[in-house]
């Protein structure tokens, strides 16, 4: 195929294509996204083409390896098209029989389905309540696709909105419904991207930059990555339209080292728009021009902070800058440069598609659209979800994410990564908006959810983050650079059953400190998790520093394991699993801890059979004295 | 004769480090000055003749050779002397270079060629080179002899201190130039070497990667702000940042050493000491953490025996933790290679650990 010469020849390509498709009534469509090739997608996706190929089949049904589908506690999942069957944690062994339901009719295999509470199971993709509450725009197209193939986005109507833009929009116009659809930056702030584009169309200097920030650095996150691996066609659209706005004639992926993939897939797909005359010197046709470069970064959280995200792409250190002066206006080598993170790219072909009306449509009065929320921690249904602004944390936890597991206590759901902070469950009406969040002391963020119930510690969460944010922190301002080492020493001490009166109050005035004196982001809202837990769990910091306890089992040097010799079985599961021969056997088949040994790695705890539950956490102090077991904290019964 | 007292010392001295063979006292002495305050042991001898027979009697490791002199020149010295003395390492010292002479005398073995007048630290840094290169060329000689073991050792250090000293000064035409000699020099003792094999292919190795070092450069057209790129591929290439290949990035795209190990030092994708063969990473991401990973990391650091961030001495294993990699449904995660693994328990670590050995035992076996 060659380059396409005008905006009407991608319409009789997609023509062609879809006309050759046809031909294939069936598709199989696997996720190989990150997650579910960890569980072994890409064999499944072998043995299946084999096995089409195997019976002859191979020119009715074809097998598509999509991007992420979202539900990836049950992967690998394969979905059925057209039919819309939904098979969860599909293994090779079942590859014959998945086979014979597409020649006999749509069979079923009631066990590679979803089974709802009553054990009925919901052979539908669209009826899985994981599926069914979610509004799905961005993530729509992960499952239609073969990410490294332009043909498959073209097929699904891909690279229209570019094509309608460069036929009939001016630069203002694409500007103009951007702002009218009140896109708000989904990379953390909420920033109008509209009002962002528009400042660095208006600034002088020249070239302009477009950028799209995928340094996705919050731990538990992974929605950028995979509308990256999963839709690349559908990101670079939107950041070629942003190009054509600003009026930006070239661009840059940021992209982290540690998604080798969402590179790889971002690659190739520059390479086929360039192939079709898509990306580069006069792309369909026109006078507008326009290329991207990717860029890896080379893991540093701080360098998703946009003026150090631009300091890397000159080839320094990812240290920010006072912003004085907006990168907007003066980014990459001092020109304007436009940073937008990846979904709020990818969001931009839907508007100019379907209109800034449509996009308003949806969500709340100051967040329009849908975002996208990676749902993990203690949940039942681990995933990528994309909802419409204003639901509720309830729906998303509880509807979607299936709530809590193993009938455990729901206690709170942290929102916004390291800079944001946790929700307690009074509050889990809230509906999820950018700025409802913020007032309660959290922040939408770029869409990290973690939920976490009883056995998980406030006051080791706000350390956890804390001490995550030392390592990142860069070092070039002091409130940030001392302010979270303190915070750090004050946690760890507490943590460790050495806290002491007065801690909380230096906690809470160095939180100020930081938020207000701060260079960057990152620094003024570092003391977030501390704040947001004191706020909600404040009785928790005072149990682990007066009592020296920790109600959830989780401050090592403040539990000790022990077994409960009327529960235990002398299964010796305990024993075999210990790395360091702590458990003791005597003649008579007593087990029990010898504490001197003991390194709280929990193997004993996890591999003790949850029928018995003989192993159980204790407080640490009580262990000193005689084996208590009165006082036991958790145990699985 | 001064020369003769001292060949007789030679027993009770330790061997001699320099020979110069020059007519000009005055230079020769401000040579020996020199080299003699860094302490090297040096004589000098007046005209060829006396050099080539006191290189016979005193072995010296390297010989400053004056091109010009009465009676037998430089270049016949020079070509007298491989065959009298093959270990030592001849240097060219004059005031009339050209580039023929120059040519012409590393054709018939001089190891370097310097033009008069010049700074100390060029005599040095040669005179230090050529030894290194003699102390291989002494070890090859003496073949199976009892500390040949340590040869291979000798000479990787060898080729390190060249490979850096190379990139500080000279261009990459000359290093490649050097880098051939020494490769020659390595398929001259073929026949009498049973490591020469081994040897050879050390060199190869260096070259290669300085070579590919090089070719990842050209990738980014040797831009200065593609740095953090051609680190991440080098790091990707040998699993680390070597200095001799930091040293050669810091010359050929003229950035300042130091400002590569700031880059380095700042991003957690760089690795400045050499890692294991297995990578063994606990994500500690959130989602992770709240199930339990640091109970899980704890666990396998004891039984690697390794912190966070350290390799085993045989360069095995390599324990690291990771901020999120994107499986969090399989949470607490730990990923081995490319193998993702579900809080894998003790049983089945040991397990993995141990087939991990045995593939790299029938690899060296292969």
């Amino acid at each position: 195929m060659s380059r396409l010469e005008k905006p009407a020849d991608l319409e009789k390509l997609r023509d062609q294509i879809v006309a050759q498709r046809n031909s294939k009534s069936k598709w199989l469509a696997v996720c190989a996204g990150t997650g579910c090739r960890a569980y072994g997608a890409e064999t499944l996706a072998d043995s299946l083409e084999e096995e089409i190929e195997k019976r002859g089949m191979g020119e009715t049904v074809g097998v598509r390896r999509t991007g992420c589908h979202g539900f990836c506690e049950r992967g690998p999942l394969v979905v059925v098209e057209p039919s819309g069957l939904c098979y969860l944690g599909a293994q090779p062994k079942n590859v014959p029989a998945i086979i014979d339901t597409l020649s006999s009719g749509d069979g079923a295999i009631d066990k590679l389905f979803f089974q709802d509470e009553s054990g009925k199971p919901i052979s539908h993709v669209d009826e899985i309540p994981f599926y069914k509450h979610q509004k799905r725009v961005v993530l729509e197209n992960n499952v239609r696709i073969d990410a490294s193939s332009i043909l498959d986005y073209i097929a699904v109507g891909g690279y229209s909105a570019l094509a309608k833009a460069l036929s009939g929009m001016t630069p203002e116009d694409v500007l103009n419904e951007v702002k009218k659809a009140k896109l708000r930056g989904r990379g953390g702030g909420g920033f109008l991207a509209g009002r962002k584009w528009e400042t660095t169309r208006n600034a002088h200097g020249d070239p302009k930059y477009v950028i799209v920030n995928a340094d996705e650095g919050d731990p538990g996150a992974y929605m950028d990555r995979s509308i990256l691996e999963g839709n690349p066609h559908g990101v670079l659209e939107g950041l070629i339209l942003g190009a054509y706005a600003i009026g930006a004639s070239e661009g840059f992926i940021y992209v982290r080292q540690e998604y080798p993939l969402a590179r790889n897939h971002a690659q190739k797909a520059l390479e086929e728009a360039r192939e079709y005359g898509l990306l580069g010197k006069n792309i369909l046709g026109t006078a507008f021009s326009f290329d991207v470069k990717i860029h890896r970064g080379a893991g540093a959280f701080v360098s998703g902070e946009s003026s150090a995200l631009m300091s890397a792409i000159e080839g320094h250190v990812g240290e920010p800058r006072p912003k004085y002066i907006h990168t907007s206006e003066k980014g990459i080598w001092g020109k304007p440069s436009c940073l937008n993170n990846v979904e709020t790219w990818a969001n931009v072909p839907h508007i100019i598609n379907k209109g800034a009306d449509w996009f308003c449509s949806m969500g709340t009065e100051g967040s329009k659209g849908t975002k996208i929320f990676s749902l993990v921690g203690k949940v039942t249904n681990t995933g990528l979800v994309e909802v419409p602004m204003g639901i509720t944390l309830r729906d998303i936890i509880f509807k979607i994410g299936g709530g809590v597991p193993k009938g455990k206590k729901f206690k709170a759901v942290q929102t916004g990564g390291p800079s944001g902070g946790v929700i307690p469950e009074s509050l889990l009406d809230l509906p999820v908006d950018f700025d409802e969040l913020t007032k309660v002391g959290s922040m939408m963020g770029s869409g990290g959810m973690i939920v976490m119930d009883e056995n998980t510690c406030m006051v080791d969460t706000a350390r956890y983050y804390t001490n995550f944010l030392a390592h990142e922190s860069c070092g070039k301002c002091v409130p940030c650079r001392e302010g979270v080492r303190q915070m750090l020493i004050i946690l760890n001490r507490i943590t460790s059953g050495e806290g002491k009166e007065g801690d909380l109050e230096l906690l809470e005035e160095l939180s100020e400190f930081m938020e207000a004196a701060s260079l960057c982001a990152l620094g003024q809202s570092a003391p977030f998790p501390v704040k947001s837990t004191l706020k909600y769990f404040r009785e928790e910091y005072v149990e682990h520093i007066k009592d020296k306890r920790c109600q959830a089992g989780v401050c090592s040097a403040l539990i000790a394991y022990d077994i409960d010799q009327e529960k235990c079985e002398a299964c010796g599961a305990c024993l075999r699993n210990c790395p360091v021969n702590a458990v003791n056997k005597s003649e008579d088949k007593v087990f029990t801890i010898i504490q001197e040994k003991c390194i709280k790695c929990g193997a004993c705890f996890t591999a003790c059979p949850e029928k018995f539950g003989a192993v159980i956490k204790v407080p640490a102090y009580t262990m000193q004295k005689q084996p208590a077991t009165a006082a036991l904290i958790d145990n699985k019964a | 004769m001064d020369a003769s007292k001292q060949v007789t010392s030679e027993h009770t001295m330790p061997p001699l480090d320099v020979l110069i063979i020059d007519d000009e006292e005055t230079f020769a002495e401000a040579c020996s000055q020199t080299l003699e305050s860094k302490g090297y042991r040096v004589v000098v001898a007046k005209n060829g003749q006396q050099g080539l027979q006191m290189a016979g009697t005193a072995h010296p490791s390297v010989v400053l050779l004056d091109l010009k002199m009465p009676g037998m020149d430089g270049m016949e010295v020079l070509g007298r002397l491989g065959k009298i003395e093959p270990t030592a390492v001849p240097i060219v010292v004059t005031g009339h270079g050209t580039v023929d002479s120059a040519v012409e005398s590393m054709k018939i073995g001089a190891f370097d060629f310097i033009t008069k007048p010049f700074e100390p630290e060029k005599l040095l840094e040669s005179v230090r080179r050529a030894k290194g290169l003699s102390v291989i060329r002494k070890e090859s000689a003496a073949g199976d002899q009892p500390h040949s073991s340590n040869k291979y050792d000798l000479l990787l250090q060898g080729l390190d201190v060249l490979g850096e000293a190379y990139s500080m000064g000279l261009e990459k035409r000359q290093l490649l130039d050097e880098l051939t000699y020494l490769e020659n020099e390595a398929k001259y003792h073929a026949g009498s070497l049973g490591q020469i094999k081994k040897k050879e292919r050390a060199i190869l190795d260096i070259r290669n990667e300085l070579l590919e070092a090089d070719a990842i450069m050209r990738k980014y057209e040797f831009q200065k702000n593609a740095l953090i790129q051609v680190l991440l591929d080098v790091q990707e290439r040998f699993r680390w940042l070597p200095r001799h290949i930091l040293n050669w990035i810091s010359g050929r795209l003229n950035i300042p050493l130091r400002e590569i190990y700031v880059i380095a030092n700042f991003y957690e994708a760089f690795s400045l000491e050499p890692r294991g063969r297995h990578i063994v990473q606990v994500c500690t991401g959130t989602a992770c953490h709240v199930r339990g990973a640091s109970e899980t990391l704890t666990r396998i650091s004891t039984m690697l025996g390794l912190q966070p961030g350290q390799t085993d001495s045989k360069q095995e294993f390599t324990l690291e933790t990771v901020h999120c990699i994107g499986c969090c449904a399989l949470a607490p995660v730990v990923q081995i290679d490319s193998q993702y693994h579900r809080d894998p328990p003790r049983s089945k670590l040991e397990k993995i650990f141990k087939s991990l050995k045995k593939e790299e035992a029938e690899e060296c076996l292969a």
